[in-house]
């Protein structure tokens, strides 16, 4: 590669970086070294040490860690190594402290921290005296440390700044007390440890101001079995108050935390603490300023002296500010409604109503719900379309066998009209006859009763071609009901009978045994029979008299009935044949074509088959199969 | 008074036939029913005046033939027609060939009685005239064959001289054949001799 000269400027470059080894840092310090900025670029890590009063797990060890990692991880400048230590300043031997002394000495020799941040009174007192000693160059930041003990100390050196706390026990109480207005008792507990006697000290330069709303009453230094024992006695109308303790009148060694949990667990009043870590022990809350704030807070303050800004220069707020913070459910257990709670007071273990916690689940589901729902409803709207269409259809289907019932009809006009006129024309002569008989005015008694019931007679056997004739015209429904194929057949052929009789036909019924059950739509399977016997009619008409002859047979074959319309006309024409069942294929002069294939259409509606053959000697055979009712046909012929 | 008219009622429907036969004999007509044109044509009718109701549509030889048979056997008694539905074409036929009447059933009672009557009526003039003619035709029986050519002759409207030369006879002749015949006929003029030859023509129509 290195023979390729006409290369260019870029990849020698990259040449130069190669050599310079793969260690952008190095690289860095070399620059900051030829541009002369050694105080800055000397070392290329920044150390932070962070000097906590007590043990690694203390809640507010915790909250300040976080609030401070989070201020140094948000650096723009390089890389910043935040280093912890834990004074566990409990541990009150003289030596103790030296030993650690020491120890931090030796340990930071070399990596020199480039600011110290103390979190809290001990390690801030610890650095006071130390100081000059340990670290005398870095500037230091105190973070949770009360005011009240900054201006107790005399001098505190310009490099050492930071936001002091100041409790706020009176705002607890005070909000605690509008919480709990029947309460008439306030337990104040306090532990034995020196810092937890200062609480005492604090404690007790608030509460007189309490005294004349609520009884006073100190438990401090009392060993925790005591205090449990003594905060279980308490009711609703007390309200505990305490900061915590490491201690209490017996060797047991705590955390503020752990303490107040404790009472927490065993008390029956409403406890209040202040500390924001208390929150979630069971205490009900109180007014305090936030750890993670503080460890924030502390970060800044750090960050902008790795900016280089002096620390005597720096303008920092005068305190922390405290807020209210609330256990919602224990708000709730002690009956304090949110809208009690004050707006800007944080809120924690809010249980999340449903819609808060369960949004996106609940969304999804009904997500889900909806597009099952649209598709059901797809699916229903389908359906429908699909059933409206099969009842278009259906209905179109019964309209052209209507109409074709209607062309039969008109077919037969002759033969009804002279089937309908014949008794009609005997009723009005008989009527005539009697009138006249009543007008001669003879004793004729029994001419006048014969009359009379011939004109009955008469007038039945009209109305029987009208019913007939208006069963085979009506507009119905297609149904699906039980009936005697026999009695079908023998009605059909009556109301042909005239018109057999005009065509001068023959029409010889050969019976069927009774009782022989189909089910379907009666009408449209007579109209279908009635349409065959027709058609053999015509295949006969222009025949000698002993061929007009149409025979109607049927018959039962185990789970089938078969009706057999037979003539002895010249049968039909090969060809024709397999076209016989088509729409609009006629052999006739006025034929629509339409009867036999509305004809198959119905008897294949009902589950049957229609057929056509030419005899064996002359005519054709038309042949309807259909599924007989065996079940009932027994029962029915038996009851018949 | 003239015996009652008898009327023949061919209906193959009993009960029709029987309503009718009813309502004719409270009607005061002599009533004779049969079932179809055979037994009609079977039956020894006596010689009464009277008609035939006929149902248009009959098993067998229908009301139509039965009129064509009647016709060929010169019965001439008038046929009404009775239909359970008219139709126009059969109706036609039938009154061409000389149906009195053509009703639709159900017949309006007067509309009936009227055509009966009618019918009756006609039966009645139809024998009167044949009576006359088979009388006329008795009389004119007994003139020889050349006196009816004469009288032919006679009562076209020929003068004697143009049936002499007619016949190529003389004058004379056909004087003494007339006179002859005026006296078998028993007439006195020329003018009763027309009038028989009238009645005889008009009996032949």
């Amino acid at each position: 590669m290195g023979g390729t000269v006409s290369v260019g400027l870029a990849p020698r470059c990259a040449l130069a970086m190669r050599a310079m080894g793969c260690q952008p840092l190095r690289w860095l310090v070399a620059l900051c070294l030829a541009f002369g900025a050694a105080s800055a670029c000397a070392d290329d890590v920044r150390r932070v040490l962070v000097i906590y009063s007590n043990g690694r797990l203390v809640g507010g060890n915790v909250d300040v860690e976080l609030g401070l990692s989070r201020a140094l991880a948000s650096s723009s400048k390089g890389l910043v190594q935040v280093y912890s230590e834990f004074l566990e300043s409990e541990f009150a031997e003289s030596s103790y402290e030296e030993t650690v002394t020491t120890y931090l000495k030796a340990k930071y020799s070399r990596q020199r921290p480039d600011v110290i941040v103390v979190v809290a009174r001990p390690s801030l007192a610890y650095m006071l005296r130390h100081k000059r000693e340990l670290f005398p160059e870095a500037p230091v930041v105190h973070a949770a440390v009360f005011k009240s003990y900054l201006v107790s100390v005399p001098a505190i050196p310009s490099d050492v700044v930071g936001i002091p706390l100041e409790y706020d026990p009176t705002g607890t109480i005070e909000q605690a007390l509008r919480w709990h207005p029947s309460a008439k008792h306030l337990v104040m507990i306090v532990g034995s440890t020196a810092r937890d006697r200062e609480w005492e000290q604090i404690l007790k330069g608030i509460t007189p101001g309490f005294e004349s709303r609520a009884k006073v009453e100190y438990l401090s230094g009392v060993p925790t079995a005591a205090i449990l024992a003594r905060v279980a006695e308490l009711g609703r109308d007390s309200i505990v108050f305490t900061p915590g303790f490491y201690q209490s009148g017996d060797t047991l060694r705590s955390t503020p935390r752990d303490s107040v949990q404790a009472i927490a667990r065993a008390s029956g009043a409403p406890v209040y603490g202040f500390l924001s870590t208390f929150i979630g022990t069971g205490v009900v809350g109180g007014r305090s300023p936030d750890f993670v704030d503080m460890g924030t807070q502390a970060g800044k303050t750090v960050q902008r002296l790795l900016n280089g800004e002096p620390a005597a220069t720096l303008a920092l707020a005068p305190a922390m500010p405290n807020r209210l913070r609330v256990d919602w459910r224990q708000a709730r257990r002690w009956g304090i409604a949110d809208g009690q709670i004050p707006a800007d007071a944080i809120v924690q273990f809010k249980e999340p109503t449903f819609w808060e916690a369960y949004r996106n689940i609940a969304l999804a589901i009904a997500c889900v719900f909806l597009l099952q729902a649209a598709l059901i409803g797809a699916l229903l709207l389908e359906r429908r379309r699909r059933r409206n269409a099969e009842l278009a259809v259906q209905a179109q289907r019964s309209q052209l066998a209507h109409a074709s019932r209607l062309a039969i009809a008109g077919e037969l006009t002759a033969s009804i009209a002279h089937e309908i006129n014949q008794p009609l024309g005997a009723i009005l002569a008989s009527a005539d006859a009697a009138e006249l008989i009543l007008e001669s005015g003879g004793d004729r008694r029994d001419d006048l009763t014969r009359i009379v019931s011939r004109i009955r007679r008469d007038d039945l056997r009209a109305s029987d071609v009208i019913r007939r004739l208006r069963s085979l015209l009506a507009k119905h429904e297609p149904e699906h009901q039980l009936f005697d194929l026999g009695l079908m057949i023998n009605d059909a052929v009556k109301l042909l009978e005239a018109e057999s009789h005009r065509r001068e036909t023959t029409l010889e019924v050969r019976p069927l045994p009774g009782g022989t059950m189909v089910v379907g739509d009666l009408v449209q399977l007579q109209q279908v029979l009635i349409n065959l016997i027709l058609n053999a009619m015509d295949a006969v008409a222009d025949m000698a008299p002993d061929r007009r002859m149409v025979v109607i047979q049927a018959a039962i074959d185990g789970s089938s009935v078969s009706v057999l319309v037979r003539d002895r006309g010249h049968g039909i024409a090969a060809d024709d044949l397999p076209k016989i069942f088509e729409s609009f294929f006629s052999t006739k002069h006025k034929g629509m074509g339409l009867g036999l294939s509305i004809a198959r259409t119905i008897v294949e509606a009902h589950g049957g088959r229609i057929q056509a053959e030419n005899g064996a000697v002359n005519g054709a055979v038309f042949r309807v199969d259909l599924p007989a009712a065996a079940t009932r046909s027994a029962s029915m012929a038996a009851a018949q | 008074m003239t015996p009652a008219a008898l009327i023949h009622v061919i209906d193959d429907d009993a009960s029709f036939r029987e309503s009718l036969c009813d309502l004719l004999k409270a009607a005061g007509f002599d009533v004779r029913s049969y079932a179809s044109t055979g037994e009609f044509l079977l039956d020894a009718t006596p010689d009464r005046p009277g008609c035939v109701l006929l149902d248009m549509r009959l098993p067998g030889p229908s009301g139509l033939d039965l009129q064509a048979a009647l016709l060929r056997q010169e019965r001439t008694i008038p046929i009404i027609f009775l239909t359970g539905h008219a139709d126009v074409a059969s109706g036609i036929r039938a009154m061409k060939a000389g149906a009195v009447d053509f009703l639709e059933k159900p017949v309006d009672r007067a509309t009936l009685i009227d055509a009966i009557d009618r019918a009756v009526e006609r039966d009645e003039s139809q024998r009167q005239s044949r009576a006359v003619r088979r009388r006329q035709h008795e009389r004119l029986a007994v003139l020889t064959a050349r006196e009816r050519e004469v009288f032919d002759l006679i009562v076209s409207g020929r003068l004697n001289k143009q049936i002499a030369d007619d016949l190529s006879i003389s004058l004379r002749t056909v004087k003494a054949y007339r006179a002859h015949l005026m006296e078998k006929l028993g007439v006195a003029t020329a003018a009763e001799l027309g009038r028989l030859a009238g009645e005889q023509g008009r009996a032949a129509d």
